[in-house]
């Protein structure tokens, strides 16, 4: 074995700990829309940054799914592009630690601060591999400390803040072995599937699902209440529209109005009651016409 | 009659610890060959055999030294390779006897991980990248796009492993909870690759598995054609 043969095998079985992976950006898919590119290009090196070639590449086979398709002009085409690449470089602690790193060395070393961030316990052992955040959550559980929140600081100004924040940084390396990621993959796969569906069975509201992604943000409360209103919508009206359940004509106004009854409420008491009106109106209206 | 002392008793009265001493340093050398053959072993099999063999040839050579740490460290290692040789060599008997018989896809059953679903639950979206593949093992599952309910048995995915798009082509939806048995498409190249007998016999079973769809969907299609010939006005 040559020199260079036996140095690329050791660096291959080191890759892990040495952060050596394929740096090579996937290419664009052909037969984008216009005014695609930028946008598609955006979102990949969006996600280089975040994850690596591998994942970016994920976002353009995620994507190749609407080149082309009936239904997807070039406008909503941007905007699935435009939000799959927010979503898919979703805000973990490890996604904080790097912005964090990347501000300080953007600005020389001359902004150095210090952020608290408030997360619940196991928001932050589920952005851990899955092997290693199982026990430590039926611990949690066990001791009831599961939802207890803790203020983690995400610090710059120091020798030891910036060391810890590489080294949160570096754990990015198992991100996708964690229990967010599996959550956050069903997540945008459901997404685009109702997307597909919307093409299908009630085009007009595309536009509107698509925009639903901006529900679903950020960490914390504001993530975990925004992802609950998000699956309220999408099980109490766009789900049974399209599975012929409910005789519901216009799916984007009704989106529309249920999105502005969503408060910062736990319980959404508010958001609830409003997809039952609107519910019981098209079912009423369903039953209206078949009578008549 | 004279007396002689028992074998036991000369054994004793010799000095032996030189013996053992020379008996340790040929077992070790001859133990060594062992370790350089175990680590020139390209595939599974033949290396559990080797580390089996070097495990005994270890012990043995511990045992006149009273060397009882590595005696015990070899007799886990020792254990530990035989259970795993008795799994891959049932592995390749499994996936062969599933070639010759039924096609069933049981015996990836060892390396799966359980997984519970409940109803209303989507395992996988029509277009996601396809991972793994799964054993539904109770429930009732639906592929929602045809519209048909997976029986308790049923594998799932084990074609998308070797397709080159590689993407689900329908939406599993979990229609009543129920369990079931996953591995991921890496796990199965792990084995693969580990064994070359039983990606021959995989390749088989897989082929034969794609061949065995498309006779059923050759004759659904002559099905049709019947009908549709039966149906059509015969000439006065």
């Amino acid at each position: 074995m040559s020199d260079d043969g036996l140095l690329s095998s050791l660096r291959y079985l080191f890759a892990d700990f040495l952060d050596e992976q394929d740096n090579t950006p996937p290419s664009l898919p052909d037969g984008l829309p216009d005014g695609a590119s930028s946008v598609v290009s955006d979102g990949i090196h969006l996600l280089m940054d975040y994850q690596g070639a591998a994942y970016a590449k994920l976002y353009v086979e995620r994507l190749q799914r609407f080149v082309g398709r009936q239904g997807v002009d070039a406008a909503t085409f941007r905007e699935i592009a435009r939000l799959m690449g927010n979503r898919m470089a979703y805000e973990d602690a490890i996604r904080i630690a790097q912005l964090k790193l990347a501000e300080f060395r953007d600005s020389d070393g001359q902004v150095r601060s210090t952020d608290v961030k408030k997360f619940r316990f196991d928001e932050l052992v589920d952005a851990l591999p899955a092997v290693a955040a199982d026990p430590v959550l039926m611990v949690l559980d066990k001791l009831g400390w599961a939802h207890r929140r803790v203020s983690i600081p995400f610090s710059t100004a120091s020798r030891w803040g910036l060391r810890r924040l590489k080294i949160e940084a570096w754990l990015r390396r198992w991100r996708l072995f964690s229990i967010r990621y599996s959550e956050e993959r069903a997540w945008v796969e459901r997404w685009l599937h109702m997307i597909g569906r919307s093409l299908e069975k009630q085009p007009s509201a595309t536009s509107a699902i698509v925009e639903t992604a901006t529900m679903v943000e950020g960490y914390g409360d504001r993530y975990r209440q925004g992802l609950a209103d998000w699956h309220a919508i999408i099980n109490g009206l766009a789900k049974p529209t399209f599975d012929g359940a409910l005789p519901l004509q216009d799916l984007a106004g009704a989106v529309a109005e249920a999105r502005a009854a969503a408060r910062p409420d736990p319980r959404q008491v508010a958001l609830k009651r409003a997809i039952a009106e609107i519910r019981a109106r098209a079912l009423g209206a369903g039953a209206s016409a078949a009578a008549g | 009659m004279p007396r002689f002392p028992p074998f036991g008793f000369w054994l004793a009265s010799m000095d032996t610890s030189h013996l053992a001493e020379h008996a340790g340093t040929a077992g070790a050398l001859f133990a060594s060959v062992f370790v350089v053959a175990t680590t020139t072993m390209r595939t599974m099999i033949p290396l559990r055999v080797f580390g089996i063999l070097t495990n005994l040839v270890l012990i043995t050579t511990a045992i006149p030294s009273h060397n009882y740490l590595v005696i015990l460290v070899q007799t886990v290692v020792l254990v530990l390779n035989s259970y795993r040789l008795h799994q891959m060599l049932q592995l390749v008997r499994d996936v062969k006897k599933s070639v010759n018989s039924d096609l069933s896809m049981e015996w990836l059953k060892p390396f799966m991980t359980e997984r519970r679903c409940e109803a209303g639950e989507v395992l996988f979206y029509k277009d996601e990248k396809a991972e793994d593949m799964l054993y539904i093992v109770s429930g009732r599952f639906k592929l929602v796009e045809s519209g048909i309910e997976l029986p308790v048995g049923a594998i799932v995915g084990e074609l998308g492993m070797l397709s080159p798009s590689n993407v689900r082509t329908q939406t599993l939806e979990c229609v009543e909870a129920g369990l079931i048995l996953s591995v991921s498409y890496s796990k199965v190249e792990e084995l693969y690759v580990q064994n070359p007998a039983f990606g021959f016999y995989f390749l088989r079973l897989s082929s034969a598995r794609l061949f065995q769809n498309i006779g059923t969907l050759e004759q659904r299609l002559a099905e049709q054609t019947a009908a549709v010939s039966a149906a059509a006005p015969k000439p006065a």
